[in-house]
């Protein structure tokens, strides 16, 4: 019994740091941290981003929550898309899989998004790097909700659209 | 401790039965890509797994008869994979290349059903299914122009003419424009589809 006990403690010992490393830090700050570092660039946060989620998540009954925003302004030179692509990864860790991925040399722009089950819902996390912008946004969505949400929005516009006069 | 190892047993059996009960997955990319990757002035990669399909097809709930076939076709994918590389100038790849490609992804179960040959074969199309059964559950579209090559693999129950409707899917759109409109005229022609 005793030698179980050991076995399961040194099992859990081994396992825990194998598990950090395999899933990155998966923050949203951690890659706004890392962007920071790497390119010599200081992010813009919205002000009461938090409150924004909670007000957004209650008025769309939980639709979009987990909503996270930073906007990198006045972004110099070239950006390697490989290397960006690389560092969001590392930092997101396995469990998020990218979807998109666009990228254009002369332009100085590059599209990345990765997207994580969360049981009913997904959560989507994207890069984007527009000429001297780069936009960094993580929500979680639950589709169901959402796609009512939107359903009611059309039948509300199509409740009130003039009719067509031929 | 027998007791303990039909524990075990029942305990690794339940966690890796799910891995067995899940559908064809997208394969690995080629290492070809990452050279068409690294010369390329753009790049375009989608990949999207059963789940992230489910997700897209969430939102195609309605009364809608398009929309109600496209989520039905969405559905019974197990995955959707493009690849487009544009090139500022021509000679970045070589027919080997391209030849290896086609190799990664095609194995002796794809059958033909388009190929086109063009230019000394600078341009070329490729349109292949799987068929299990006598039925397609997958496709591969390669499109090769002299400053383009764009790859598309669906896995799953899919025809030519779906391909319209999978449109719908944000940034599918561009990446299978220019597939259909290569593939349309030789799809009428055979007529098989």
């Amino acid at each position: 019994m005793r030698r179980l006990l050991i076995f399961s403690v040194v099992f859990a010992v081994l396992l825990v740091p194998v598990a950090v490393l395999a899933t990155g830090d998966g923050s949203f700050d951690g890659v706004v941290r890392s962007i920071e570092s790497r390119y010599h660039v200081h992010a813009t946060r919205i002000p009461f981003m938090g409150l924004i989620s909670l007000v957004a998540g209650k008025s769309m009954q939980a639709a979009v929550s987990n909503m996270h925003v930073a906007e990198f302004e006045n972004f110099a030179g070239p950006v390697d898309g490989d290397e960006l692509n690389r560092m969001i990864e590392e930092k997101l860790g396995a469990d998020w899989k990218r979807m998109i991925r666009e990228t254009s040399r002369r332009g100085n722009e590059q599209t990345l998004i990765f997207v994580h089950p969360e049981g009913e819902r997904m959560g989507l996390f994207v890069v984007d790097l527009d000429g001297h912008e780069l936009d960094v946004v993580q929500v979680s969505v639950n589709a169901d909700q959402l796609n009512k949400q939107l359903g009611q929005y059309e039948h509300h516009q199509n409740a009130h659209r003039l009719p067509d006069r031929d | 401790m027998k007791n303990r190892i039909i524990a075990f047993i029942f305990t690794v059996a339940a966690l890796t039965a799910p891995a067995f009960a899940q559908t064809a997955q997208l394969p690995a990319p080629s290492p070809i890509e990452k050279e068409l990757a690294a010369r390329a002035s753009n790049v375009d990669e989608i990949t999207l797994d059963k789940n992230t399909l489910a997700f897209a097809s969430r939102f195609m709930n309605g009364k809608d008869k398009d929309k109600t076939a496209t989520k039905q076709l969405i559905d019974g994918l197990d995955g959707i994979y493009v690849r487009d590389y544009e090139f500022d100038k021509e000679g970045q790849f070589t027919t080997e290349q391209i030849e290896q490609l086609r190799a990664h992804y095609v194995s002796a179960e794809w059958s033909s059903i388009v190929r086109e040959r063009e230019h000394n074969g600078r341009e070329s199309t490729d349109v292949m299914v799987k068929i299990v059964n006598g039925k397609t559950v997958g496709m591969f579209i390669l499109d090769v122009e002299p400053k383009e090559v764009s790859i598309v693999l669906i896995l799953g129950p899919i025809r030519l003419e779906d391909l319209n409707k999978l449109k719908g899917i944000s940034g599918l759109d561009g990446a299978l424009g220019g597939v259909e409109f290569n593939t349309k005229a030789p799809d009428k022609k055979s007529g098989d589809q």
